[in-house]
């Protein structure tokens, strides 16, 4: 084995960070702005903004579970990248306050007297209200926060075989915890905002969006690194081939799962469960229901089918990106409809928020990456992952 | 594996130092210093031999059960539906149950000759075969049930969109219909896979045959296959393209067969997770009877040194993932019909929690989630009776699954006037008793004539696959300079 010094893992001194926190404040803001100027529409806008950002960090926390209880040798030398960007999950938990503040424009069921002259919704009361809704936004986060601040511990001292067994229990464990509260996130998050409509796959479908864009943001932070030469040798093409190959496999996941919630649902033809789906089909939401297939899935399907598309990473760097046009658009979707009734109406609030959040995501992001080697030196799989091939 | 010439940066021929986790775990896949021939002889030993006793005792045992299934579907043709336990509200009821648990029971087979290739897991070689063999079989016993279940099978050729005089079309947005391009495909897709697959070794037995007749059906069989170096390249791409073809049809045949509920607006049936929660249940129950008859398998055979207990702990990681996954689609469903403040979804899950099917809802939830559960242990998981005792339970649990989803809903449906308890009649019980006879003796039959284990496919995993084993030091110069 080839032994390989501290210092020159570690990530030099560039304009990166300090980048991403002057764009964050500019975002931040505007935003602010934009709160004084229109409450309801900034904090419709900031949830799109923020369930974007949150299920990255989630979808990257999914990537570092799966990386352990699967035993996965080829991502080990870009573990120290997935945590980085898992290291947003603090950042998400503090940044969620606002949705706490905003609780009374964005949800319907938070209002009393709604509740009450709705015989289903007061069905619902025991668990829709504001109390056990900021607890259980606590539990999501207590939970994650523990999950990733174990395994990221115990990635800083791994030597050994059994830190890596270690870290694999914590993951088989972590992920059943995952499973439940990222599904009752969404519910929470997401599907109360029309809190009539239910659908028991939304939760898979949220994750099957959440992973599909943290392994994008993993490739971006990757050609990020790239550009400033670094990691050069030790992620290849070989890499960007699975990674690449794991995009494509949860383009489809994602497409098969909301496929089948728009399938099931029009094919039952029950007005409480296709009124979600009205709304999103009304005016110029139609045009916008229709050209996420072609983003989310028709390009992204056809171009990452060949081998030579995901070796090349200025190709699936963009691809990357289109992903998180394909993603904006779907959380934009899951948000909107219900806010902005018959038509798209984009503001310029719905992007100072997304440059606000994404600024300081980047900034946690690359703090992290700078406060350790880019790499886990000492993990025995190390030079197995680096000389990694496909067949 | 587990050499250390394999931690060189090199390419190994067939990538042998790619499954995952070959640090931690050193124990190599093929136990017990097989050498190529020993596999060879071996595997091909158990067909070329004499008929154990046994087998022919558990032959003759499966032919009567096979007896069974061909009296009371003739029966069935002969006197109609009637027969069976259905009544006003369940109009589907055991036969459906075994269609959709015999079509589940397939999915393994397909998950592990494809998915796991794909996914560069190397263990699948032991047990790929004659799970895939299971799969075909199980396939066979499913299409077998909404066949008879047409009632009037002397016209089933309606199914299909054959233009005709009478201008009859199947209706196109029937998943009954989907059913049977699903199924179809699913079908002939798979036993092209297994063929393929099967060629290589075939030529092996053709190779070795010392009967004429032998020699001309196995010689048939092997396509005229050589060994040579251009036919394993086209062997390997016609199997990855395969796997790729296969790998889809993992997800969609059980999605389909979730449609012929969930595009109702039956509570209990009509629910958006079907989908991905009937494959899940499919890999689960498919794999929990891949265990059982892989311990069965190994132990008649003397095959404990290639499906080793490393490859059965393999598989209960998997059944124990999926049984989580089931147990979060309950878990969901139930929570979404409380959530969803719709009285009659309401109603439906506490009927089935507790109504007249409670009991069939409680060997379903013990079965598939807490079961399962026991495969936390590294120590469980390793023991072999307590494994080969908890996949039968899963089998077990996943046909109740099935049994909850569909009685449960039909019998109480929007109307309490119309509600009826199901039960099923004498001859619903001998048609599925039957099916198993069918399965197995297909089964048997290729346990006899065709080799369960790939002989290829192992051999490629042994160390000495690799051309950079220390074996080939002194004399293979030759493989240094590829």
């Amino acid at each position: 084995m080839t032994s390989r010094s501290e210092n020159t893992y570690m990530m030099p001194a560039n304009n990166y960070g300090k980048l991403a926190i002057v764009i964050a404040l500019i975002g931040i803001l505007l935003s602010t702005f934009g709160f004084v100027k229109d409450p309801g529409q900034f904090f419709h806008s900031y949830l799109v903004a923020y369930v974007f950002w949150v299920t990255i960090s989630l979808g990257a926390l999914f990537f570092l579970l799966m990386h352990h209880v699967t035993g996965a040798f080829w991502s080990v030398s870009l573990r120290h990248v997935v945590e980085s960007i898992v290291a947003t999950i603090p950042l998400m938990a503090i940044l969620w306050i606002p949705i706490g503040f905003g609780i009374h424009d964005l949800y319907h069921w938070s209002h009393e007297s709604v509740m009450a002259s709705d015989k289903l919704l007061a069905a619902k009361a025991p668990y829709l209200n504001t109390t056990f809704f900021v607890i259980r936004t606590l539990i999501y986060f207590i939970i994650w926060g523990f999950i990733s601040y174990k395994l990221r511990s115990l990635s800083k001292r791994t030597k050994s075989n059994n830190d890596i067994l270690s870290m694999r229990k914590v993951s088989a464990v972590g992920t059943v915890f995952y499973a439940l509260t990222v599904s009752f996130a969404m519910f929470d998050w997401l599907m109360s905002l029309d809190p009539h409509w239910y659908s028991t796959i939304y939760g898979v479908y949220l994750f099957g969006g959440a992973y599909l864009n943290g392994i994008a943001m993993v490739i971006l932070v990757i050609a990020a690194l790239k550009s400033l030469n670094l990691l050069t040798t030790e992620v290849t093409s070989e890499h960007y081939q699975d990674l690449g190959k794991l995009l494509f496999g949860f383009v489809v996941f994602w497409a098969y799962i909301s496929a089948s919630q728009y399938f099931l649902i029009w094919y039952g033809n029950i007005p409480e469960e296709t009124i979600w789906f009205k709304r999103r089909w009304e005016g110029t939401w139609k045009a916008f229901s229709l050209s996420m297939i072609a983003v989310g899935f028709i390009v992204p399907f056809f171009a990452l089918m060949f081998r030579a598309a995901k070796r090349n990473l200025v190709f699936l760097s963009s691809i990357c990106l289109l992903l998180f046009v394909a993603h904006w658009m779907d959380m934009y979707w899951n948000v909107m409809p219900g806010f902005h009734r018959g038509n798209v109406s984009l503001s310029w609030i719905d992007l100072s928020t997304m440059v606000a959040l994404g600024g300081l995501f980047f900034w946690t992001v690359w703090r992290s990456l700078a406060s350790r080697s880019l790499i886990p030196l000492n993990d025995p799989y190390l030079n197995k992952s680096i000389s990694h091939k496909n067949f | 594996m587990g050499n250390p010439v394999n931690m060189t940066n090199h390419k190994p021929k067939q990538s042998a130092d790619s499954s995952a986790g070959a640090i931690i775990e050193e124990t190599p896949l093929i136990a017990g210093n097989h050498t190529f021939s020993s596999i060879t002889e071996k595997i091909s030993g158990v067909i070329e031999g004499p008929t154990p006793k046994m087998w022919w005792v558990l032959f003759s045992f499966s032919v009567s059960l096979l007896l069974i299934l061909v009296g009371s579907v003739g029966f069935l043709i002969w006197e109609g539906t009637g027969i069976w336990g259905l009544n006003s509200p369940v109009g589907w009821g055991w036969a459906i149950v075994n269609f959709v648990f015999w079509v589940g029971i397939g999915h393994a087979g397909t998950l592990i000759s494809a998915v796991l290739h794909l996914f560069r897991q190397k263990w699948r070689t032991s047990i790929n075969r004659f799970a895939e063999a299971m799969t075909i079989f199980a396939v066979i016993c499913a299409l077998l049930f909404p066949t008879i279940h047409v009632g009037r099978i002397w016209v089933l050729y309606w199914f299909f969109p054959i233009p005709n005089q009478m201008s009859m079309w199947p209706n196109f947005r029937s998943p009954l219909l989907w059913d049977v391009f699903a199924v179809s495909i699913y079908f002939t897709v798979s036993l092209l896979f297994w063929y393929v697959g099967l060629v290589p070794d075939i030529a092996t037995l053709r190779d070795r045959a010392k009967t004429r007749g032998k020699k001309i059906i196995y010689g048939i069989l092997s396509l005229g296959w050589r060994g040579a170096n251009r036919h394993w390249r086209h062997y390997e791409l016609g199997y990855l393209i395969l796997a790729g073809l296969s790998t889809p049809l993992v997800l969609s045949v059980h999605s389909v067969v979730s449609t012929d509920f969930a595009t109702s607006i039956i509570p209990g049936w009509h629910t958006t997770i079907f989908p991905p929660y009937f494959v899940a249940g499919a890999i689960f129950s498919g794999f929990a009877m891949v265990m059982t008859l892989a311990i069965i398998a190994r132990k008649a055979f003397g095959m404990e040194e290639f499906i080793t207990v490393n490859h059965l702990e393999k598989m209960a990681k998997i059944i124990m993932v999926t049984g989580l996954m089931v147990g979060y689609a309950y878990s969901i469903e139930f929570f979404i019909a409380w959530y969803s403040g719709n009285d009659y979804e309401r109603f439906t899950f506490i009927n089935r929690a507790l109504g007249p099917y409670a009991w069939a809802y409680w060997i379903m939830v013990s079965c598939n989630v807490i079961i399962p559960q026991f495969f936390w242990s590294k120590k469980l998981r390793t023991n072999v009776t307590v494994l080969f005792i908890l996949s039968i339970f899963v089998n077990i649990g996943m046909w109740f699954e099935r049994f909850v989803i569909i009685t449960s809903s039909l019998s109480r449906d929007y109307l309490p006037s119309s509600w009826d308890y199901y039960s099923p009649s004498i001859w619903d019980i001998a048609t599925f008793v039957g099916s198993f006879g069918l399965f197995f003796t297909l089964f048997l039959l290729f346990l006899r004539f065709l080799p369960m284990i790939s002989m290829a496919e192992v051999k490629g995993v042994l160390p000495q696959a690799d051309p950079h084993h220390p074996m080939y030091q002194k004399s293979g110069e030759a493989h240094e300079n590829k």
